[in-house]
């Protein structure tokens, strides 16, 4: 007898004696009632603070969902179990994670992992097991049109953040004129970068630059050089947390300064302001939630103050947009399971597209698409360390500033 | 007038580049070594002086000193407890040595210090330069300044010691030197944890251009790999050619055809190197 018929017999064994454990325990938790939903999310890389925002968020809500009893499906009622998956920032590998946490981890729902460009990637294969999905963090058009019928957003279209800036900005100062546009070449910030050209060549602004930066750029001396030439009177910098940072520290290094510095999506992260201190100040921005809205919903928060007031009792701080998506996606994901009655999939899926709601996180009703509609994303600045709503007028917190240096 | 700018965009992160290239073109070129590690090198380099300065307040420009001697010791011992041992295999047999070494070292440091990016946060940075339309802040140029002084000292090393010599000459003729008394494999182990220290050094002048995380130690290896391609391999000048030329061909190419384009034209220039110019820029295959 040779050796490797006898490894590969022990290793036959080996693998029985796996599947028998793994049988066992997952026979285990059918007998507890639980709901497994899977979060395949970047807690490692460049995109961990981001990722650890989502999962603050779901942890909450699902904290809140399991101290009420849990989700009510007809006479049962069902525990939340949240099953993270790191993919440490690499988008192949959440499309995998997203896979795996279906197939070997067997859950019934997934959150989508972070960003547009991920969440289109593993909406794919969340479709293919017909697996409702909402996603927290995709606001690109592009991630909803591809005719899926599972996945589900919580944030509106990326025109709905460059329009109302647009406005607000040339409704206040007619002497912008030049507008420089620098964008990470990623799904979102290259599209939201893209709403802002349109949005200012509508309104007869020149777009002076238009450059884009690949992912993971460590160096921007040479786009912000061009930017200083260009004269901007209005620079849109578009990336995540860690990209924007950089930026705005080059910016002061090269010696740039505009009256209008916006800078889409970090600056509503206590993060960005920690990190560029002074150098935040006057940095607008816009979002999809802001902790000043005030809804009263039939979510499992209840209004927008509870929702602030468990969050800060739980993690000593303000919510921010981020967070609070993460939070509804899974109160709407609670919701639409309870109205279902059923933890069938395409019975919840048919409740998500049907839903018609008011939670925490404002109104929440999902387009043809999957995309939600229904929701009015606030203008804000960095004024004195803090972002301050500008628009909508009913939760306005400052009047905007003008003068980055 | 935005191309003076530019230039000395370039020219600052080409200073940088060079450090970078230096110990990587050295232990190619003597030990006919690709060292994987070298990326990884450089950004254990950038921790050393990240805690340095975080728990200790030592200033980076100090802990290049000590980043260097860990580095050196560290790549001493990896080289003459581990490679030695296959020093005289095919190139590929070293090569995966190095790339399984450094998937060990980067995963443990995945694990020790997670992949998020830290930045070095200067209290006190130097303020910035403005010479007519040139802007560029003073800590980058200091850094620059050291990491092309680091290089010239290599190169010194190499021209006027006794080691420096003994490594050129196993660099000619590994046998003959042998011959002539050159212990071998001690120069190996030499070598090796001098292009280790060039490694650690320069993480440590990158600590404050850079965010640091072990994410970045294959963008590291691959600007060294187009230098020293691109400055001829396992020469010191060379490295500083290539590694300047790399800068502001990058700076460039970053106006010219966008910024996305950066890293495109990098290893677009690394094609054409090996097709038109196989021995580098500088290239005298042999020499130093």
């Amino acid at each position: 007898m040779n050796g490797s018929a006898k490894i590969s017999r022990r290793l036959v064994a080996a693998l029985g004696g796996v599947a028998a454990i793994s049988l066992a325990t997952s026979g285990a938790a059918l007998a507890q009632d639980v709901i497994k939903i899977g979060a395949p999310l970047p807690l490692t890389g460049p995109l961990s603070p981001e990722g650890v925002k989502q999962q603050q968020g779901y942890d909450l809500w699902a904290e809140t969902a399991n101290a009420k009893g849990g989700i009510k499906v007809g006479a049962k009622t069902y525990k939340v179990q949240l099953v993270y998956a790191d993919y440490a920032s690499n988008t192949p590998r959440a499309v995998q994670t997203a896979e795996r946490l279906i197939t070997e981890d067997k859950v019934s729902f997934l959150f989508s992992p972070f960003g547009s460009g991920a969440a289109k990637a593993a909406s794919t294969v969340s479709e293919k097991y017909s697996i409702p999905t909402v996603a927290a963090t995709a606001s690109s058009e592009q991630v909803y049109d591809q005719g899926y019928k599972y996945l589900f957003g919580t944030f509106t279209p990326n025109d709905t953040l460059t329009e109302p800036l647009a406005d607000l900005v040339t409704g206040k100062n007619k002497s912008i004129k030049r507008v420089a546009i620098l964008a990470r070449n990623d799904l979102f910030p290259l599209s939201i970068g893209q709403e802002m050209e349109k949005a200012a060549k509508k309104r007869n602004l020149d777009v002076v630059m238009s450059e884009k930066y690949a992912i993971g750029t460590m160096d921007h001396a040479s786009a912000i050089t061009q930017m200083r030439a260009a004269k901007p009177d209005w620079i849109f910098a578009t990336g995540y947390i860690n990209d924007l940072i950089l930026i705005r520290k080059q910016m002061k290094d090269l010696g740039v300064k505009a009256p209008v510095v916006t800078m889409i999506a970090g600056p509503a992260y206590q993060e960005f302001i920690d990190a560029s201190a002074d150098l935040a100040e006057n940095i607008s921005s816009a979002s999809w939630w802001h902790p000043a809205v005030r809804y009263k919903g039939e979510d499992v928060f209840g209004s927008t103050e509870a929702f602030n007031k468990a969050w800060a009792a739980k993690y000593k701080s303000e919510p921010d947009y981020a967070q609070a998506s993460a939070a509804a996606a899974g109160a709407v994901l609670q919701i639409a399971i309870e109205k279902a009655g059923s933890i069938e999939p395409t019975k919840v899926r048919d409740a998500l597209a049907a839903m018609d709601t008011v939670t925490f996180y404002g109104r929440i009703k999902f387009g043809p698409t999957g995309q939600v509609t229904s929701l009015q994303p606030p203008v804000f600045q960095i004024q004195g360390g803090k972002p301050m709503v500008i628009v909508p007028d009913e939760i306005k917190q400052a009047e905007f500033k003008f003068g980055v240096n | 007038m935005i191309y003076f700018q530019v230039l000395a965009n370039g020219l600052v992160l080409g200073g940088l580049y060079a450090c970078i290239a230096a110990g990587f073109s050295l232990v190619w070129g003597v030990l006919n070594v690709i060292n994987i590690l070298h990326g990884t090198f450089i950004v254990l380099g950038s921790y050393i002086a990240l805690f340095s300065y975080n728990f200790l307040g030592i200033h980076p420009f100090i802990s290049v000193i000590t980043a260097g001697a860990l580095l050196y010791l560290i790549g001493h011992l990896v080289q003459s407890s581990l490679i030695n041992r296959v020093i005289a295999a095919p190139v590929l047999m070293t090569l995966t040595l190095t790339f399984g070494l450094d998937l060990l070292l980067n995963n443990l440091m995945l694990v020790a210090f997670k992949a998020d990016y830290r930045k070095l946060v200067l209290d006190n940075p130097l303020g910035r330069l403005e010479l007519g339309p040139i802007f560029m802040p003073l800590d980058r140029i200091a850094a620059m300044g050291l990491a092309l002084l680091l290089t010239f000292l290599l190169h010194r090393l190499l021209r006027d010691s006794r080691i420096g010599r003994a490594i050129i000459a196993v660099r000619m003729d590994r046998e003959a030197a042998s011959l002539m008394g050159v212990n071998v494999s001690r120069i190996n182990a030499i070598t090796f944890g001098l292009g280790a220290m060039m490694a650690g050094a320069a993480g440590s002048l990158l600590s404050i251009v850079y965010p640091i995380s072990p994410l970045n130690s294959g963008m590291f290896l691959g600007k060294a790999f187009v230098i020293c391609v691109l400055g001829g391999l396992g020469s010191v000048p060379g490295a500083i050619v290539g590694g300047l030329a790399l800068g502001v061909i990058e700076s460039f190419g970053a106006i010219w055809f966008g910024p996305e384009h950066a890293v495109t034209i990098s290893f677009t220039l690394l094609i054409l190197i090996l097709i038109f110019r196989p021995a580098g820029l500088m290239g005298k295959r042999g020499f130093e």
